[in-house]
């Protein structure tokens, strides 16, 4: 099978995968049992508003031309309107508004746990059986083991009364002033003041930087992103101890040893690039999940992002609003899928099409 | 994306083994791409926040006035757009606003309104014609969430016209603009409550032909423009940003009718989460905010009872050290537990009434904040006033602030329930960990006495709708009094209408089927509703409706269909350097920030 045969057919399988997810949130969503009229209108609402707001939203119809006319809708990428969260909003505007800050939490919480835990795990891997490697563990285990929202309520009890636990140090003033824990991140640090136009294409040509409100936004996502990454930063500290050990005690090892080859040299080339293997599919697991998963860190922290826009587009019966994200992570997987089969099969000649 | 490239390293070695979960994972690397995409749209300038008044709210969903129905949207909406009369600081008695004077005719079925003098935000002057359009709106608009406010029966109930589909006319309701500066309001029949119900966040004015949502207007808008970033009413304050879920803005408008605010702005902060907003509170991020119950301790109040029965004093001192000025206002709402009366028979329901210890419940769970509720109307609304209702909870049948156990033992041994076959039924509350906390209370004491109680969590909407549907043995809400008067809120006992079977087009009561109940009680609150819709005068009707809710009230004890569990304290915390009136009954959302002063 050729390389674009193989592509073409991934392709074409993606499209029922689609179908299937979106009729599965449809049916989760229309046929449960969560009105979004209900959720609407209140307890005060009246049968006539009942019925306006059936119609306007086109839920009198049968539901089957629902289902056709949400499905078709999707495919064609005209998202509707949101009907309970933020009536007559469309829907793309809340994802740009959402998105964002979801991500920035994701990507610092991913980063930190990569930063903390990683090290601290070839540490200890390095140093098996000796006070620091029982510390690192221990620790790791505590940390891994802590509740990402009973953490999360912790941080702020202590961290907006930081004078009083660290002699004095406050937490919004020390580095960067923020003005306070609660809130989302600024995140116009940096923006295109100027564009240029090359025919149908536009260029941004001018930047605004702001490395202060940078500073500012990175330490105002650092407890929240520190608690989400919580388990994840003990999860790569023990497997990346467990790493260590097994290739620090395989023969290629000895090997070098027995070479006569520097320690450093032996960490650095040999030990540390092969313990990270088993850790790349973790890290990228995680970081998926983290990304998906934040909704408690999101509401504890005032944050409000995507995690919590799609939880309550669920319980309302948000069916724009579930239907057009489910239809976004839906659409990511498979092309991220996609893309990287085909990667691989560029990248290394062993995998095949077969 | 440190990782993506490491990966591309190392892949060879582990191909087979973590191919499949890698591919998972690599979306955490596309969707980061996006980021950068994202942040670069941002405007790089910030407001100036000098003397604005910071605080907390929840999340907005809509800035249309017929469109919202939540209190959050309702406290934005409140300093923008202006009705007729309103309830100055949430107390109970009703004020004109955009309204001069009132006229009403002798037939009580006309109201001649002069309105004052005002200017929008976008320059224009008021006119009559505004309420007409605004009004229309209300009507007609397919966006409009409130109709039933203006043209129901139980409501204002305003002339208008249907056609064969029993469809509204376009352009038939009985408002008129006189001249400019009078408005004329026909009702089909007598409304004692008209102007309470005019000062509800629908029924305020906006420009003629903002939007195009009704037949005869193209639009200067879309209407989810109005709704999110252009709303232009004439009040205190006009609008500056809302970004979603995260902060809503307002700032002052110099040249309002009445008295221009002190302050520069209003800045909301939307949190949704108890310890995020007691964080944003104790960080003084807010100016005034609430305290949740985990955090609350009732030894720090020091407070008075003013004239309109509010505590009012000081608070403290909390964790910063500040010693905050206190509020606390008891609130016309109830919130209890109900049954289906064909799900639960009458022993398990009267057992129920007994083994329910609320002095407990409001002590134990809410800290002391709230009243007991022994009755469905709150003190505040009840007929013939709160010292009426002193004397008539006095015949409680079930024990005040005890927990009848052996009684109910006995009740529940008669009908055939023991401890070893017990009466199995699920409490389904919404999410709130009070109620929760409460079923907990609840089938504890229950346990080993003949009934087995279940415990369910469910989301609002699914909860109201199974309630429609019939699908609730028993069940947690709360009802909150748009306007103070008993008239409110007993339409939902009349047992007829409490038919979930034919619930939500034919019916709209409380969903208890309480007419599938052949006792006594139940015909004494049909007879009573009766006795209602036959007394329609204001003035004259007054006392012979008061005896039939009275009577309703009565026949709930007999039958225990409801539980009212406890009417609502609302309270409000304020740093001292803000200078905040007090609210009052009405709610704490229908202030408006005008006369606030920050120090």
């Amino acid at each position: 099978m050729s390389r674009w045969r193989y592509f073409f057919r991934r392709l074409l399988l993606s499209i029922p995968v689609v179908l299937f997810g979106l009729t599965i949130t449809f049916v989760i969503v229309r046929m449960g049992p969560i009105d979004p009229v209900a959720a609407i209108i209140g307890p005060e609402g009246g049968a006539a508003n009942r019925a306006r707001i059936e119609q306007r939203l086109g839920l009198n119809e049968p539901l089957w031309r629902q289902y056709i006319d949400f499905i078709v809708g999707m495919l064609t990428l005209n998202l509707g309107q949101s009907w309970v969260i933020q009536p007559s909003t469309s829907v793309g505007e809340l994802l740009t508004t959402y998105a964002p800050r979801t991500l920035w939490l994701g990507f610092w919480s991913v980063l930190i746990a990569i930063f903390v835990g990683v090290p601290l795990g070839f540490y200890a891997g390095l140093n098996p059986n000796t006070g620091g490697d029982y510390l690192a563990s221990f620790g790791g285990i505590v940390w891994r083991a802590m509740p990402n929202f009973w953490l999360a309520i912790i941080f702020l009890a202590v961290l907006r009364q930081s004078e009083k636990f660290f002699f004095g140090i406050d937490w919004n003033t020390i580095g960067v002033t923020v003005p306070g824990l609660i809130g989302q991140p600024p995140l116009n640090f940096i923006a295109v003041t100027d564009w240029v136009s090359l025919g149908a294409l536009s260029i941004p040509i001018g930047f605004y930087f702001s490395p202060i409100t940078l500073a500012a936004s990175i330490k105002q996502i650092l407890p929240p992103a520190v608690v989400l990454g919580s388990a994840a930063m003990g999860n790569e500290m023990r497997i990346g101890r467990t790493a260590v050990l097994e290739t620090i005690n395989s023969n290629y090892v000895e090997t070098a040893k027995a070479k006569g080859l520097r320690s450093r040299a032996i960490v650095w080339k040999h030990v540390f690039r092969n313990a990270l293997v088993p850790l790349v599919p973790i890290i990228t697991n995680e970081a998926f999940i983290l990304i998906g998963g934040s909704v408690i860190v999101e509401v504890i922290f005032g944050i409000n992002g995507i995690g919590y826009l799609f939880y309550q587009a669920s319980i309302q019966g948000d069916l724009p609003l579930v239907g057009s994200l489910m239809f976004v992570f839906i659409i990511l997987i498979v092309s991220v899928n996609i893309i990287q089969d085909f990667l691989y099969t560029i990248l290394d000649p062993r995998v095949g099409y077969e | 994306m440190p990782y993506e490239h490491l990966v591309s390293v190392e892949m060879a070695n582990e191909i087979d083994k973590s191919r499949r979960t890698f591919l998972k994972a690599a979306g955490a690397g596309a969707a980061m791409a996006t980021v950068a995409g994202c942040i670069s749209g941002d405007n790089p300038n910030e407001g100036d926040s000098e003397n604005v008044l910071n605080t907390i709210n929840s999340t907005v969903t809509s800035l249309d006035p017929i469109q919202s129905t939540d209190t959050a949207s309702g406290e934005v909406i409140k300093q923008i757009y202006e009705g007729l009369t309103y309830f100055e600081n949430g107390e109970t008695t009703v004020e004109n606003l955009l309204a001069e004077e009132v006229d009403i005719s002798d037939d009580l079925l006309t109201y001649t309104f002069t309105l004052k003098e005002a200017t929008y935000h976008n320059g224009s002057e008021l006119t009559a014609d505004d309420f007409v359009f605004a009004f229309r709106r209300l009507a007609e608009s397919e966006h409009s969430e409130r109709s039933n406010f203006l043209l129901e029966g139980t409501m204002l109930n305003v002339e208008h016209e249907t056609n064969g589909d029993d469809e509204l006319v376009a352009d038939s309701i009985g408002v008129e603009a006189v001249d400019d500066r009078t408005l004329e309001i026909r009702l089909e029949t007598p409304n004692p409550n008209a102007l309470e119900l005019l000062a509800y966040d629908s029924f305020v004015a906006l420009p003629e032909g903002i939007v195009g949502d009704i037949e005869g207007y193209d639009g200067e808008y879309d209407q989810s423009e109005l709704a999110s970033s252009e709303p232009v009413g004439t009040g205190p304050f006009q609008f500056e940003t809302w970004e979603s879920n995260a902060e809503v803005e307002v700032s002052t408008f110099e040249d309002y009718h009445g008295s221009v605010a002190n302050i520069n702005g209003v800045h909301w902060q939307i949190i949704e989460d108890d310890s995020a907003r007691f964080t944003y509170a104790m960080n003084e991020n807010a100016d005034f905010f609430r305290i949740p119950t985990s955090e609350y301790d009732a030894d720090l109040v020091d407070a008075e009872t003013d004239d309109l029965g509010r505590e009012i004093g000081t608070y403290g001192p909390v964790e910063n050290g500040e010693e905050l000025d206190y509020v606390g206002v008891p609130q016309l709402s109830t919130y209890y537990f109900a049954f289906n009366a064909t799900a639960v028979p009458r022993p398990v329901r009267q057992a129920v009434a007994h083994v329910l210890n609320r002095e407990d419940l409001v002590q134990e769970i809410f800290q002391g904040r709230g009243e007991e509720a022994y009755t469905f109307t709150p003190p505040g609304a009840f007929p013939g006033g709160a010292e009426r209702r002193e004397e008539f909870i006095q015949d409680y049948p079930y024990g005040m602030n005890e927990s009848q156990r052996d009684t109910a033992e006995e009740l529940l041994a008669d009908a055939g329930y023991t401890k070893d076959d017990p009466f199995e039924m699920t409490l389904t509350t919404y999410e709130s960990e009070v109620f929760q906390e409460a079923g907990r209370n609840l089938r504890d004491r229950l346990d080993g006495i003949g009934v087995s109680l279940q415990l369910e969590e469910t989301p609002f909407s699914t909860l109201q709708e199974r309630g429609e549907n019939g699908n609730l043995d028993f069940f947690s809400l709360g009802w909150t009094w748009s306007w103070p008067a008993a008239d409110y809120g007993m339409f939902g006992f009349e047992p007829e209408n409490t038919d979930t079977s034919r619930m939500p087009t034919e019916t709209n009561g409380y969903y208890l089927d309480w007419h599938a109940e052949d006792s006594d009680a139940s015909r004494k609150a049909q007879e009573a509703w009766e006795q209602v819709e036959a007394n329609p005068e204001p003035e004259e009707g007054q006392e012979a409706r008061n005896e039939a809710y009275i009577e309703m009230e009565e026949a709930i004890w007999d039958d225990a269909i409801m539980l009212p569990l406890y009417h609502d304290t609302r309270e409000q915390f304020a740093y001292d350097h803000v200078d905040i009136e007090p609210f009052g009954a009405m709610g704490d959302y229908q202030q408006r920030y005008n006369s606030v002063t920050l120090e």
